[in-house]
């Protein structure tokens, strides 16, 4: 493994993120709260609140629904055509949540999804699929939600669950998996909706994000490219700002759905779905673009008990980059303000501001210049960091770069296939040829021109990886710091 | 001085919008935008010549950021609590808001009742007698105020902030500065001005 990572490009010994390809366990909950409050000596008499709330949770909804008319059935020919439908649930069947329509409107259909559901668990079995045709009924239960998802997609049922999953850990996130249970325990009635309040647009927001950016798939996280000594200056700068500050776990740097740095407390790593959840509240979130914001944010898999708090503000006027500073203390928005401010004084003095404010417009161009004529776009992964990198999606999957991130999924369901995986997969087609590697140390999946021969492709990839490698440093966040 | 002045009430009554219109004298129209926790922001208000620098925490309606806000309660010296008045859920809800202003906030906390939207027309679900009744019952101040056109959001402000300063500078036993007189000084004042709130609003009265 060590030669490895001497030789694969962007790998690296250590990394800020967790790197597992395990994505559903949230069963396995770490206790990483506890663990920090504890050795910080923190008292814990701050959980007994989050209890509290749950008594005061009163039935007194607004969501009386009026009347049960068959006419209410909506089945308009527009819902009926969406290509993928999703539904959350309680065990009782009461909607939670569905993509397209009123939910309110489909409670007929939230019980027939609850029937097919309890039908095959009375005989001890659990239900996960069921294919129609061209449709297919892709079933999640995850206590105690039920999550569906009725599709006519090119994908497979293991990357629907994984996006079924993301929408669970994304409620999980607004509320923790403890309380979520605990509501339930009470009140197996429980209309959550009352709890999930202007959550629709976080989940709307993750799904179309979860469709067009392989980071979800890939279980891995795009950074900003940046030359390794500013990247480590901003490292410094922001670790010189928190060192003192005690109970901070992470600090997050990030634009444009692109990791900047990732600070993190000794010990801590971050899981890459945990960002993904974070990518997705930033850029669902217009308000956090005016204002410094104190919001509690629970990440399922670093712990999925508890929340932690977050300070979220972008730096400056003049530069868009979203920083978020997570403390497991529910009160030290100030110290945590004042600390962004020095992050962004030092920052500008050492011209930081600047330079990403370089990197986030500039497109990254030149690599098309590099040699590849034939190359149209490629992916490269490095498993060791959880980190990826391609560049700027360009013809002819400019206007429909979703065609191509289809073709990657497919490629990618291929090389992780759960009763067939490939090493290697070349596929040619009349629109382009694509070649998916899986090697211990890398993924790379790479589109060609479809009439590309196989020996040039092969070389073609073999200077690409050394073109990476070249560029490691500034592609990828090759340092996990540490406060 | 700085003091701290809190937006409370429901989801989507508007609490962001008053405070953008107070701040940067413009009105959010258009999308939804849902305060994510607690917002931060400042804005320096000179009163007598003092300069003070208000510090404003937006909060979130929804139900699940409760448990954050309650730990800012208690550090805020005022506290906006708002409603709509097109939608009477918020306006029924104001009785839950105060009993956990009651529970959380400190005791000699300025609390001003708003009811925001009063620009609605014929949306109109509160009349603003409804408002005035409950105001009085809790003996907090009250008024009503549209982020959109800019009616009485200077004015809330600027009293709260008055207050808050005359109370810091010790003045209050003296002068007895009360929020309620102040408000009613000033709409009765101005009554002769386009900017009150019988011309600014004529369905309030029509109900």
């Amino acid at each position: 493994m060590s030669d490895n990572i001497e030789i694969d490009p962007g790998a690296a010994r250590e990394s800020g993120l967790v790197t597992t390809d395990s994505f559903d366990n949230l069963e396995r909950m770490s206790s990483s709260l506890d663990e920090i409050k504890s050795t910080n000596a923190i008292s814990q008499s701050e959980e007994s609140n989050d209890n509290a709330n749950i008594e005061q949770l009163d039935e007194s909804t607004n969501y009386v629904k009026d009347s049960t008319e068959e006419n209410e059935i909506e089945v308009s020919r527009e819902w009926t055509s969406k290509s993928k439908h999703i539904f959350v649930l309680s065990q009782a069947g009461k909607p939670i949540y569905s993509r397209y329509g009123n939910e309110d409107k489909l409670a007929w259909l939230f019980g027939v999804m609850q029937t097919l559901v309890s039908f095959v668990q009375s005989s001890d079995d659990t239900i996960k699929s069921i294919h129609a045709g061209d449709t297919h009924f892709v079933f999640l239960i995850k206590k105690p939600l039920i999550l569906v998802a009725v599709h006519k997609t090119q994908e497979s049922e293991q990357q629907i669950v994984t996006q079924l999953n993301y929408v669970f850990n994304q409620i999980t996130s607004i509320l923790t998996l403890t309380r979520l249970k605990k509501i339930y325990e009470q009140r197996q009635n429980y209309d959550l909706r009352r709890l999930l309040t202007g959550v629709e647009r976080l989940i709307d927001h993750l799904l179309d994000f979860s469709e067009k950016d392989p980071s979800f798939f890939l279980g891995a996280v795009q950074c900003l490219p940046l030359t390794s000594s500013v990247r480590d200056s901003i490292s410094s700068a922001i670790i010189a700002a928190c060192n003192k500050i005690k109970n901070l776990v992470f600090a997050i740097l990030l634009a444009n759905n692109k990791l900047i740095t990732l600070v993190r407390m000794k010990k801590y790593c971050l899981h890459p779905a945990d960002l993904h959840l974070i990518f997705n509240l930033v850029q669902a979130s217009e308000s956090l673009k005016n204002s410094e914001s104190w919001t509690p944010l629970c990440l399922p898999k670093f712990d999925a008990s508890g929340f932690l708090y977050g300070h979220v503000s972008y730096l400056a006027e003049d530069c868009q980059a979203c920083l978020l500073l997570l403390t497991v203390d529910r009160d030290v928005f100030f110290t945590l303000s004042e600390a962004k401010q020095r992050i962004v004084e030092r920052l500008r003095r050492g011209n930081s501001l600047e330079a990403i404010n370089e990197a986030l417009v500039s497109s990254d161009a030149n690599w098309n210049g590099a040699g590849f004529p034939e190359l149209r776009h490629y992916i490269y992964k490095s498993k060791s960091t959880a980190q990826f990198y391609q560049p700027p999606i360009g013809p002819p999957y400019s206007l429909r770069p979703r065609r191509l991130i289809d073709v990657y999924k497919r490629s990618h369901q291929r090389l992780h296939s759960s009763t067939r995986p490939l090493k290697l997969a070349f596929e040619r087609s009349a629109s382009e040829a694509v070649l998916a590697w899986d090697t211990r140390g890398f993924e790379l999946y790479a589109t060609f021109e479809p009439l590309t021969s196989t020996a040039a492709i092969i070389a073609s990839v073999g200077k690409l990886l050394d073109w990476v490698k070249k560029r490691e440093d500034k592609l990828f966040c090759l340092n996990a710091p540490t406060f | 001085m700085a003091p701290k002045v809190m937006l409370l009430g429901d989801s989507g009554v508007g609490k962001t919008c008053i405070l953008m219109r107070f701040r940067e004298g413009r009105f959010l129209a258009g999308n939804f935008i849902s305060t994510v926790g607690v917002d931060f922001r400042t804005k320096v208000v000179s009163i007598d010549e003092t300069k003070v620098k208000l510090q404003i925490w937006d909060t979130a309606g929804q139900e699940r950021f409760r448990s954050v806000t309650h730990a800012y309660y208690r550090d805020a010296h005022a506290l906006l609590l708002l409603y709509d008045v097109t939608n009477k859920t918020s306006f029924d809800n104001i009785r839950a808001w105060l009993g956990e202003i009651k529970e959380y906030a400190q005791d000699d906390v300025v609390i001003m009742l708003l009811g925001n939207k009063a620009d609605c027309g014929s949306e109109r679900a509160v009349r603003r007698e409804e408002g005035e009744r409950l105001a009085r019952e809790y003996n907090v101040a009250f008024m009503e105020t549209s982020a959109k056109s800019g009616q009485n959001v200077e004015l809330a402000f600027m009293a709260v902030a008055r207050e808050l300063k005359y109370r810091q500078s010790g003045q209050r036993d003296t002068n007895k500065f009360s929020v309620q007189d102040y408000v009613r000084e000033k709409q009765n004042g101005k009554s002769s001005q386009p900017f009150t709130q019988q011309q600014q609003c004529p369905q309030c009265n029509t109900n």
